[in-house]
C-alpha cells in the first residue's frame, strides 16, 4: 500500500443547525484499507460519513479529497470518486433491483443516461459480486432485509468509486449475511485497492475485519489504532458503559474484545 | 414489475389507441367522416372540398389540442408525484389551475361581462396560471429549501384562498359566472388553430424536458442522503422538475381550462403497469394522458345537449372535463384499488 490519503478531515467541525455535532475532527483514510467507526449511539457515526462525502458542509476546517479541496469538486465529480451508503436508504415501491442498482450510474452518464458498455459491466458485476442475479427483476419492497441491504450494496459498488463509505452495512443481516458482506468489503479492499469505511456496531466484526478502529465518543475522536491496541477492557467501560472481556480469534490469531454485560450485576 | 417485453406491448398499445382515437374524433361531429376519408384529407389527397375543410380547419386543431393537453397533463402529474413524493399529486396542485381561473374571473369581472376584446383570454388565463405555480413555489420554500410535504400542504392552501377568491368575485360579478363555467371543468369546445399556436410552444419544450428529466426524477425517488450522495442537487432539481410540471400545466389549463383527474389518473396507471422507473413512467404518463382526454372528448362530443334556453337552436357538446370527472373518477377509485396493496 502506498501513503495516497483518497479522504483527509482536517480540524472539522460540522453539525445540524444550531447544533454542533462534531468538534474539530482529524482523521485520515489510507488507501485500500479498511476502516471501522465505532461509538455509542448519537455519538456522531454517522455524521462523520456524511462530513467525508460532503453530504453535510462543514462549519469549520476542510476536507480533503484525493489531495483537494472537496469544496472544489462538483456533486457528481464527488459520486465519481465516492460512494455513500447511508444508514436507512429507501426507495420507491415497486423498484426493481436491476433500476435501483443502475441509478448507481448516475454520476457517470451524460443528459440520456446511457449506461453504456461500461456502465453495463459495472452493473452486471455489482449484481454478481453481492450475489443478486437470481434477484434482478423483483421490486426492493419484495425482498428480505437482508436481500434489499445486498442491492444497495450493489448500487455503491456500480457507482464505480474507489472509496466506499458504509454506514452499518450489516445491519438487518442474518449472521452468514454479515459474514458474506464483510467478506466481499474484504476483497474489495485486496483486489480492487478500494478504501472502505464501515460503521459498525458489532465490535467483534470491526476487530476481525478492521485495518483500523475508529472510536467516536460526543462528536470526537477518542482513540484510533489497529484493533487489539483500541478495543480494551477499559475503553469498553469508559466509552460504552459495558464490562468485556479479551479473546483470541483462533482462526485468525487475532484479539478482540468481547462484552459481557453492563458491568452493574 | 412487469417485463420489458409486456411493458413495450403495453406502449405499443397505448400508441395505437392514440392513433386511433385521433382519427375517429377527427371523423366525429355534425357529419360523420370515416376513416379512410379522414385520412386522405389529412394527407391532402382528399377530392372532396368539404372533408378537407371540415377535418383539417374544424377538426383538427381540437383533436391535436385532445393530444397535447392529455400528454402535458399526463407528464406534469407523473413529475409532481415524484417532486412531492406522492400519488395523490396532480396538476391542480401546482396552483395553476386555481391561478388561471381567478385571472380569468378577474379578467371577465372587469370587462362586465362584455364578450372579451379580441382572443385575449387563453392569455390572461396562461398569466394567472404561471403566477399560481410561481406562487405556490415561493410560498413553500423557506430558506431556499423545498420540502416535498410542505410543498404539497402549501399548495393546498394557496389552492384554497384562490379558490375563495375567485368565489367572491364571482358572486360580486355574477356576469362572470356563465363565460367562466367552461373554463372551471375543462373543455375543448369550439378550440381553433389559435389554440394550438398558443399551447405549442409550451408543449415543445415542456415535454421533451420532461421526458429528459427522468434520471433526476428517479434519483429524487430516494431518500434525500442517497440522491444527495450520487451526486443530485436535490434542491435545484425539485425546482426544475416543478417548473417543468408548472409550464406543462399552465400551458393545458390556457387552452383548455382546468381539466380534472387525467393527471391523476394518467400517472397512477403508468405506474401501475410499469412499476417506479421514471424513464418508463413518464412516457407511459403522457401516452396515457393522451388516450384518456381522446377517447373522453370523443364520449363529450357524441353526448351533446341543448341547453335549457328557449331561443336556443344548437346542441352544445359536453365539456371534457365533466365526462372525465364522471367516468374517470370511477374507473380511477378501481384502479387504486388493484394497484395499491
Ligand atoms: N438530520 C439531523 N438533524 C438534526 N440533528 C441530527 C441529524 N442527524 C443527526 N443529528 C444529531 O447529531 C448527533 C449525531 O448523530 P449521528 O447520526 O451522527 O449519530 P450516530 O453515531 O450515527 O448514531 P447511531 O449509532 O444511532 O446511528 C445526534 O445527537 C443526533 O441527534
Ligand atoms: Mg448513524
Amino acid at each position: 500500500m502506498n501513503d495516497f490519503e483518497p479522504i483527509r478531515l482536517a480540524q472539522v467541525s460540522a453539525g445540524y443547525g444550531q447544533r454542533m455535532v462534531l468538534d474539530g475532527l482529524d482523521l485520515e483514510l489510507k488507501q485500500g484499507t479498511i476502516t471501522a467507526i465505532v461509538g455509542p449511539n448519537g455519538s456522531g457515526k454517522s455524521t462523520v460519513i456524511r462530513a467525508m462525502a460532503r453530504l453535510l458542509p462543514t462549519r469549520s476546517g476542510v476536507v480533503l479529497l484525493d489531495g483537494q479541496d472537496i469544496r472544489s469538486f462538483g456533486s457528481r465529480g464527488i459520486a465519481r470518486l465516492v460512494s455513500v451508503l447511508p444508514q436507512s436508504p429507501s426507495s420507491p415501491p415497486g423498484l426493481t433491483v436491476r433500476e435501483l442498482v443502475e441509478l448507481g450510474r448516475f454520476p457517470h452518464t451524460g443528459l440520456f443516461g446511457r449506461l453504456g458498455a461500461e456502465g453495463t459491466l459495472a452493473v452486471e458485476s455489482a449484481l454478481t459480486l453481492t450475489g443478486l442475479s437470481d434477484f434482478v427483476e423483483r421490486p426492493l419492497d419484495e425482498l428480505s432485509g437482508g436481500e434489499r441491504q445486498r442491492a444497495w450494496i450493489a448500487l455503491a459498488l456500480a457507482q464505480g468509486a474507489s472509496t466506499l463509505l458504509l454506514d452499518e452495512p450489516t445491519t438487518f443481516l442474518d449472521v452468514r449475511h454479515q459474514f458474506e458482506v464483510l467478506d466481499l468489503v474484504a476483497s474489495l479492499c485486496t483486489s480492487r485497492g478500494m478504501t472502505v469505511v464501515m460503521v459498525l456496531h458489532d465490535l467483534v466484526h470491526a476487530a476481525n475485519y478492521a485495518d483500523r478502529v475508529v472510536v467516536v465518543d460526543s462528536g470526537r475522536i477518542v482513540a484510533d489504532g489497529a484493533p487489539s491496541a483500541v478495543l480494551t477492557v477499559e475503553l469498553m467501560r469508559t466509552v460504552f458503559g459495558v464490562a468485556a472481556k479479551i479473546f483470541t480469534n483462533p482462526e485468525s490469531g487475532r484479539m478482540f474484545c468481547l462484552p459481557i454485560g453492563t458491568g452493574r450485576s | 414489475m412487469t417485463s420489458a417485453r409486456s411493458f413495450a406491448a403495453l406502449t405499443l398499445l397505448a400508441a395505437i389507441a392514440a392513433v386511433v382515437l385521433f382519427i375517429l374524433h377527427l371523423g366525429l361531429g355534425t357529419v360523420w367522416i370515416p376513416p379512410d376519408r379522414v385520412i386522405l384529407a389529412l394527407l391532402d389527397r382528399s377530392t372532396d372540398p368539404t372533408d378537407l375543410t371540415i377535418v383539417r380547419e374544424l377538426r383538427l386543431p381540437r383533436a391535436i389540442l385532445g393530444l397535447l393537453v392529455g400528454c402535458m397533463l399526463g407528464l406534469s402529474g407523473a413529475l409532481l408525484q415524484v417532486v412531492m413524493r406522492n400519488r395523490l399529486a396532480e396538476p391542480g396542485l401546482t396552483g395553476v389551475s386555481t391561478g388561471g381561473i381567478l385571472a380569468a374571473v378577474l379578467f371577465l369581472a372587469g370587462t362586465w361581462g362584455l364578450p372579451p376584446p379580441g382572443r385575449l383570454l387563453p392569455f390572461v388565463v396562461l398569466l394567472g396560471a404561471l403566477a399560481g405555480g410561481i406562487l405556490v413555489l415561493f410560498a413553500s420554500s423557506a430558506r431556499g429549501r423545498i420540502d416535498p410535504l410542505r410543498l404539497i400542504l402549501t399548495a393546498v392552501i394557496v389552492n384554497a384562498i384562490l379558490g375563495s377568491l375567485t368565489a367572491i368575485v364571482m358572486l360580486r360579478s355574477q356576469q362572470a359566472l356563465g363565460s367562466i363555467l367552461s373554463w372551471l371543468i375543462g373543455s375543448l369546445n369550439g378550440r381553433v388553430w389559435d389554440d394550438v399556436w398558443l399551447a405549442l410552444p409550451w408543449a415543445a419544450v415542456g415535454i421533451p424536458a420532461g421526458l429528459l428529466a427522468a434520471r433526476a426524477a428517479n434519483v429524487l425517488q430516494l431518500d434525500d442522503e442517497s440522491g444527495r450522495a450520487l451526486g443530485l442537487p436535490l434542491q435545484p432539481a425539485r425546482v426544475a422538475l416543478f417548473g417543468l410540471a408548472v409550464v406543462l400545466a399552465a400551458g393545458a389549463v390556457s387552452v383548455s381550462g382546468a381539466i380534472a383527474f387525467v393527471g391523476l389518473m394518467a400517472p397512477n396507471a403508468a405506474r401501475a403497469i410499469a412499476g417506479a422507473d421514471a424513464r418508463r413512467v413518464l412516457p407511459l404518463a403522457a401516452l396515457i394522458g393522451c388516450v384518456l382526454l381522446l377517447a373522453a372528448d370523443l364520449v363529450a362530443q357524441s353526448l351533446s345537449i341543448k341547453p335549457p334556453i328557449p331561443s336556443s337552436a344548437y346542441r352544445v357538446g359536453l365539456p371534457v372535463g365533466a365526462v372525465l370527472a364522471v367516468f374517470g373518477a370511477p374507473l380511477l377509485i378501481i384502479l387504486l384499488r388493484r394497484s395499491i396493496r
